[in-house]
């Protein structure tokens, strides 16, 4: 039988409509590097490193030599490494971040570890990638203070050992996106997950003491941790990635005379001064608000990823929280009231000693390669342990103040909320036992 | 049925008569509580071999297979133990001629319904859309509530996400849950394929009369179980096998290991009707 031709064009034309459909497919991702720790998950790799930004040894060569470049900043005294310092767990140990000129800006410098798993960069999740990320810095005024990207790439012009990194690296001549590239694929190599839980949970049930298993089945439980930095193999780093109002600075803020003078400036004004906000002014406090311009994102921040803690301090976007006791007052209490505070905020009644075990469970999230360094933070932190300002124990306990009922505390001699789910491939292991002193 | 096993049955179910009237005329200071107790399972009596081979139970609860050659307290061999469930099905096929009984399904298992991939994906926030915000369209009347943040930023091209802690989920979102879920499923499928692995003593494994997991009908459950004598959940019947045909420990409901099966089982019957009860 012969087909007519009129239905052979129409099959072509189906055809060629179903190709030209096909043709633009999800961007494909660059293999993940082998073999990652058990702690790092394969399947963010994929879902976070595109093919075109896969770190090939050179770029991650230029990069780390730009990430300790301090000639990037105006008077050669400040580097990436200055804020993000490798020998403090990429951070600097400090409440906000020290720039030029003994200037000080308005966050704490979150850790570059594992940084390239994030679904966003900064607190307030004002980049997408860490290449967006990248370029900020070296042209905030408070941190970097380079007047402009063409001043940067001036800057670097006039060192030839660059011009022929940048030629045998990229094929051109210096551009600032070549720069951010650069630096990007250098942090795509610092993802860590060898840390001490990570041995527990695939099978080695004496990596943890039975004061850091009652901390993880709190995690789990009673303290409610994972609503928010929930975990499992396939996304470990204790983080939803989202942006929650917990109060941090509602101590210094009234929230809603602030909101009402961000949103002028947001109807009115443009985005680089908006930025300038963010960064300068107490504006800052605003946090995803000025990213998303919406009421329900006033002062909230995003989850970091618990991943390092203990070596990562001092804590939140302020870095007002010394300790990780500090921390766990904070969320004991149930934040500090606002107009704004996340609906998930509520005190939570732990004791004394179920504080000590939920610390203890977080400096195992530390990898090994810093285990000296942990122990040390633990140490420091230990000896300012009654030193606690945010703890407000009457709150917690719901003596005081008006924050709703807990739910019963759990029997964890009964049943243990952290032995539920499969957290790796491995069957999770069963605590030897879970009995309070 | 053979002499031998009629004795066996017969002195099981004079002893749990015995058992029945013991606890129906116990002693008249047993706390009323007690009343309440869920009661043992049956157990499969399966006969005891003269020559102290091992004799493997069936699902049904009624049949049983000695195996030559191999002593009670040994251990099978993975394809020792294929052959005696695959006897064991024959015999059960043979008994029941007119059971319903469902081939395989596809062997790939699909836990999360992948959605097609979006055309172009958006990254949230987007990349580069950093263009002054036009201020055209806000709403007059002061600061308010909603007060057209979400309309300047529409304006600008902006990719709006809705809320900043719930409901506010991306593509990236979708993706972790989706291999989650897999990796939950594919940990069951393990389990359910490995003897060792759900404490079973003799070799035999759930795919060895559940070949990909067919025939559990994890949609007909809760159902009037006829083995256990009562209405059984999903985890009651795997319990039940664990016990009976598999010779392993029952596993506690928050099993690690029980969940994970019962997510593989359930995956396999993805899209089928929830039919609960046994018609």
């Amino acid at each position: 039988m012969r087909t007519p031709w009129g239905v052979a064009l129409s099959l072509a034309v189906l055809l060629w409509v179903h190709e030209s459909h096909a043709a633009p497919e999800a961007q494909r991702s660059a293999p993940p590097p082998s073999p990652l720790p058990p702690g790092v998950s394969a399947v963010l790799w994929k879902l976070s490193v595109p093919e075109s930004a896969a770190p090939t040894p050179e770029r991650v060569a230029l990069g780390e030599k730009l990430y300790n470049e301090k000639r990037l900043s105006l008077d050669d005294s400040v580097s990436c490494a200055t804020c993000h310092d490798p020998a403090k767990g990429f951070t600097d140990h400090l409440p906000v971040s020290a720039g030029v000129k003994g200037q000080f800006g308005m966050r704490n410098s979150p850790t570059v570890l594992n940084a390239l798993f994030n679904a966003s960069q900064f607190w307030d999740g004002r980049a997408a990638s860490l290449e967006d990320q990248a370029k900020l810095p070296i042209l905030n005024p408070v941190e970097m203070a380079m007047p402009s990207p063409e001043a940067v790439v001036a800057k670097l012009k006039g060192i030839p050992e660059y011009v022929t990194a940048f030629q045998q690296v990229f094929k051109r001549d210096i551009t600032y996106d070549d720069l951010a590239a650069a630096i990007a694929a250098f942090e795509r190599t610092q993802f860590s997950g060898s840390a001490r839980f990570d041995r527990f949970i695939h099978g080695e049930t004496k990596a943890l003491n039975e004061s850091e298993r009652r901390g993880w089945a709190l995690f789990n439980g009673k303290a409610r941790c994972n609503s928010c930095h929930a975990g499992n193999a396939v996304s470990p780093l204790f983080s939803d990635q989202k942006f929650h109002n917990i109060g941090v600075s509602a101590h210094k803020q009234d929230f809603p005379q602030l909101a009402r003078e961000g949103l002028k400036i947001v109807r009115l004004g443009d985005e680089k001064q908006i930025d300038e906000l963010a960064l300068q002014t107490r504006f800052s406090e605003l946090g995803r608000f000025l990213v998303t311009k919406q009421e329900n994102d006033v002062g909230a921040f995003k989850t970091p990823t618990l991943r390092n803690v203990g070596i990562t301090g001092p804590y939140m976007h302020d870095g007002t929280l010394a300790t990780m006791w500090d921390v766990i007052d904070h969320y004991n209490k149930g934040g500090v009231a606002n107009p704004f505070l996340d609906g998930g905020m509520q005190r939570l009644g732990l004791t004394e000693p179920e504080i000590d075990d939920l610390v203890a469970f977080l400096f195992t999230l530390t990898d090994e390669r810093f285990t000296r360094l942990n122990g040390q933070e633990l140490a420091k932190q230990r000896a300012r342990k009654n030193k606690r300002p945010e703890r407000d124990t009457a709150v917690a306990m719901g003596k005081k103040g008006n924050l709703g009922d807990l739910a019963p505390n759990p029997d964890l001699a009964v049943k243990n909320p952290a032995d539920i789910g499969a957290y790796g491939t491995e069957t999770l292991p069963k605590p030897a036992s879970t009995k309070q002193p | 049925m053979n002499f031998r096993m009629k004795l066996w049955v017969g002195t099981g179910a004079l002893l749990s008569f015995a058992g029945g009237v013991a606890l129906a005329t116990g002693p008249a200071e047993r706390p009323k509580a007690a009343s309440l107790k869920t009661e043992p399972l049956p157990r499969h009596q399966v006969p005891v071999s003269k020559d102290g081979n091992l004799v493997v139970g069936m699902c049904d609860g009624q049949t049983s297979l000695e195996v030559k050659g191999v002593k009670e307290g040994e251990s099978l061999t993975r394809e020792q133990a294929q052959r005696v469930s695959d006897e064991l099905m024959a015999a059960w096929h043979q008994k029941n001629p007119d059971a319903t009984w469902d081939p395989p399904p596809a062997t790939r298992v699909v836990a999360q319904a992948q959605k097609p991939p979006q055309k172009q994906p958006q990254p949230n926030p987007p990349m580069g859309t950093n263009q002054p915000s036009t201020g055209i369209g806000v709403r007059e009347g002061g600061v308010t509530a909603e007060s057209g943040g979400r309309e300047v930023r529409k304006e600008a091209g902006a990719n709006i996400q809705d809320g900043h802690s719930y409901g506010a989920f991306t593509p990236r979102d979708e993706a972790v849950w989706a291999a989650s879920t897999q990796q939950f499923v594919e940990e069951g499928h393990r389990v359910f394929h490995d003897a060792a692995a759900v404490g079973g003593t003799i070799a035999v494994s759930c795919d060895m009369c559940h070949p990909d997991a067919s025939n559990t009908h994890p949609e007909t459950y809760p159902k009037y179980q006829v083995q256990l004598g009562r209405v059984a959940l999903l985890r009651d019947m795997i319990n039940w096998c664990i016990e009976n045909p598999v010779r392993g420990k029952p596993l506690a409901d928050g099993d690690p290991r029980m969940r994970a099966m019962e997510a593989y089982i359930y995956a396999q019957r993805k899209g089928v009707k929830l039919e609960y009860g046994k018609k």
